[in-house]
C-alpha cells in the first residue's frame, strides 16, 4: 500500500469531518452550512469534469442545474410523483442538451464557447418563466413536503448523508479523471486539440462525452437541491449567478483537480454566509457591504494564487522538495 | 505504403499543393525540401488528416485515408509532429509521452512503462518530471518526436525537428532520428538544414510553388539544375558537407 498523498490526506478529513458532524452537532444552521459547502462543492466538480479537465468552460451549466430542479419540482408538485422520477427525467433531458452544447464546443472555442453556454441557459430561463401553463412561470414552483426517502422528505441529518453521497461520487468521478485513460485523454485534448489529434485521441467525442456526463451530474445536483431548499424559480436557477459559482469555487479551489472544487466550496459558502449574517441587513447600516468584503477576498485569492489553493499546496511542496535537495 | 496520387490543396485562389504525386516504401526515409512556402507543411496535413484535399488520393497501407479525420489516421499507424511544438505545456513530459502511449496501450500502467521506454529512447530521461512548458526548444522537439512515437507508428512525419538547434543538439536528433528509423519506422522528414538531410535521407522530393519538381537520390537531388536555381543557389558539395 503506496502512502497517502497530501491531498488525499485533506480529502479525507473534510469528508470525514463532513460525516461525524451531525454525531456532534444538532444546530440546523450548522447542519444547513455543511449540507450546503458538500452540494455546491458537488457541483463544482460536475462542472470540472468539463470546465476544469477537458478545459470547456462553461458560464451557464445553471441550464443543466435549472433543467434538474424543474424536473423534480415538477414532478412532485405537478403529478404528485416521486422526485427521484423527476430526477432521472430532468438527467436525461440534460444528457441530450449537454449533446448539444457540446455539438457547439466543436464549432466554438474559449470564450465563444462561454458566451454560448451564457445565452443558452438565458433561452431556458425566459421559457420557463413564459410557460406558464407548465411551469407556473416566474411564480415558481413550491415543492410539497412529503415525509420519506422516495418522496424525499427528509431532516436535515439525511439530508447531509445523501448530499455527502453525491459529493463523494462526484470526488470519486475527479480521482478517476485524474489516473485513468480517459482524463488523461481529456488533458491531452484541454491542452492542445491539433496534438491530441495527431497522437490518435478522438478530440471532438471526447469533449462531448465531458460535457454530457457534466451536465448529467449537475442536473442531479439540481434536483437534490430543489427537493432540500422546498422552492424553484426560474430567475435563480437558471441565473448566471448560478453558473458563476460553479466555476469560480472551482477556479478559486484548483481547476482539473479533484479536490480543488470542494475546498473552494468551502471557502466560497462559509466566507458567503458568514458575511451575510455579520454584515447584512439594515443594522448593520452598510446594506449589500459583505458584496464588496467578498469581492476583494476573491481579488486577492485571484492574485496570490491564480491556479487555486491546490496550486499554492503544490508550490509549497515543490519549494520544500528544492530545498532538500 | 503511402501513395499520394496527384493530390491538390487549395485555399481559395492560392494553390498551395498542386498535382503532387508521391510513392512511399515500408523502410523509407524520404527528405522533402523547398523554400518557404512551397507547400511542405500543407502536404504534411494532408497526408495526416488535418486539410482535406481538393483533388486526388492519398492511400496509407491499402486504406484510402483521403479526408479521414486525423486521429484515425494516427490509429492506423501514420502519426506526425509539429513545425511549430505543441506540447501539452501544463503537463509533464512523462504524461506527455505517456497520453501518446495510450492509444495503442489502454492500460494506464503498462502505457507508463512504454513512456518510460520511447523517453529513454529519446534522451529525455533526466526531465521526464518537468513540465512540458519549462523545457528548452531542443528538448520541445524531442519530446514531440517522442509523443508521436509513443502512438508506435509505423510511419512518422517529421516537420522541421531540427530547426533552431544548435550544432551539439542538431548531432544528437540527426543521431535520434537514425536510431528511430532503424528500428522500423518509415520516415518522412521536412527539413532546411541541407547538410543535414544530406546525409540521413535515401532520397529526396522537392517541392516548389506547391508542385513536386525534382526525386531523386541526395547525389541527383544536389547537381539537380532546378533544384539549385530555385533553392540551392549553388551545388551542394556533399563531401564538404
Amino acid at each position: 500500500m503506496s502512502r497517502l498523498a497530501p491531498d488525499r490526506w485533506v480529502a479525507l478529513v473534510v469528508f470525514g469531518a463532513a460525516a461525524v458532524t451531525p454525531l456532534l452537532i444538532r444546530d440546523t444552521f450548522i447542519l444547513d452550512s455543511v449540507i450546503l459547502i458538500l452540494l455546491w462543492g458537488a457541483l463544482s466538480g460536475a462542472w470540472n469534469v468539463a470546465g476544469g479537465y477537458a478545459g470547456q468552460v462553461s458560464l451557464g451549466h445553471a441550464a443543466f442545474f435549472g433543467i434538474g430542479a424543474y424536473a423534480a419540482a415538477l414532478m412532485s408538485a405537478r403529478y404528485g410523483q416521486s422526485p427521484w422520477l423527476g430526477l432521472a427525467a430532468g438527467v436525461l433531458l440534460s444528457i441530450g442538451a449537454g449533446a448539444m452544447i457540446g455539438y457547439l464546443s466543436n464549432r466554438l472555442k474559449g470564450p465563444y464557447f462561454a458566451l454560448s453556454t451564457i445565452a443558452f441557459a438565458e433561452v431556458l430561463k425566459i421559457v420557463a418563466s413564459r410557460w406558464r401553463g407548465f411551469t407556473a412561470g416566474s411564480e415558481g414552483v413550491p415543492v410539497p413536503f412529503r415525509p420519506g426517502f422516495w418522496t424525499l422528505g427528509l431532516g436535515h441529518v439525511a439530508w447531509l448523508y445523501l448530499i455527502l453521497v453525491l459529493a463523494l461520487l462526484c470526488y470519486a468521478l475527479q480521482i478517476y479523471l485524474e489516473r485513468s485513460r480517459v482524463g488523461y485523454q481529456l488533458a491531452g485534448v484541454r491542452e492542445d486539440e491539433d496534438a491530441a489529434e495527431a497522437l490518435g485521441i478522438a478530440t471532438r467525442r471526447r469533449k462531448v462525452q465531458a460535457i454530457v456526463v457534466s451536465a448529467a451530474l449537475t442536473s442531479a445536483c439540481g434536483s437534490l437541491w430543489a427537493q432540500y431548499v422546498g422552492f424553484v424559480d426560474p430567475s435563480h436557477v437558471f441565473s448566471i449567478d448560478l453558473s458563476v459559482r460553479f466555476a469560480l469555487n472551482a477556479i478559486i479551489g484548483g481547476m482539473g483537480t479533484a479536490l480543488g472544487p470542494f475546498l473552494g466550496s468551502i471557502l466560497i459558502t462559509s466566507l458567503e454566509t458568514y458575511l451575510r449574517a455579520t454584515f447584512s441587513g439594515i443594522k448593520a447600516g452598510f446594506t449589500g457591504i459583505y458584496l464588496i468584503i467578498y469581492g476583494v477576498v476573491l481579488i486577492l485569492i485571484v492574485r496570490f494564487a491564480p491556479e487555486g489553493l491546490t496550486g499554492i499546496a503544490a508550490r509549497l511542496r515543490a519549494r520544500s522538495v528544492g530545498a532538500h535537495a | 505504403m503511402l501513395t499520394l496520387e496527384s493530390v491538390t490543396k487549395r485555399f481559395g485562389g492560392l494553390t498551395a499543393v498542386r498535382a503532387v504525386s508521391l510513392e512511399v516504401r515500408a523502410g523509407d526515409l524520404l527528405g522533402i525540401i523547398g523554400p518557404n512556402g512551397a507547400g511542405k507543411t500543407t502536404l504534411f496535413n494532408v497526408i495526416s488528416g488535418y486539410y482535406r484535399p481538393e483533388e486526388g488520393r492519398v492511400r496509407f497501407d491499402g486504406h484510402d485515408v483521403t479526408g479521414l479525420p486525423a486521429h484515425e489516421i494516427s490509429r492506423l499507424g501514420l502519426t506526425r509532429t509539429f513545425q511549430i511544438v505543441k506540447p501539452f505545456g501544463n503537463l509533464s513530459v512523462a504524461d506527455n509521452v505517456m497520453i501518446g502511449a495510450l492509444t495503442r496501450l489502454p492500460r494506464v500502467r503498462d502505457a507508463r512503462v512504454e513512456a518510460e521506454r520511447v523517453i529513454a529512447l529519446c534522451g529525455l530521461g533526466p526531465h521526464a518530471r518537468a513540465r512540458a512548458r519549462a523545457l528548452p526548444i531542443a528538448l520541445r522537439k524531442r519530446l514531440e518526436v517522442a509523443r508521436a512515437l509513443a502512438t508506435r507508428p509505423r510511419l512518422l512525419l517529421l516537420d522541421e525537428v531540427m530547426a533552431g538547434l544548435n550544432p551539439a543538439e542538431l548531432a544528437g536528433i540527426v543521431d535520434l532520428v537514425r536510431r528511430i528509423h532503424g528500428e522500423g519506422v518509415t520516415l518522412i522528414v521536412i527539413e532546411h538544414i541541407m547538410a543535414a538531410m544530406m546525409r540521413l535521407a535515401q532520397r529526396i522530393v522537392m517541392l516548389h510553388h506547391g508542385e513536386k519538381i525534382a526525386e531523386g537520390t541526395p547525389q541527383t537531388i544536389a547537381h539537380d539544375r532546378r533544384v539549385i536555381d530555385a533553392y540551392l543557389g549553388e551545388e551542394f558539395n556533399l563531401a564538404e558537407a
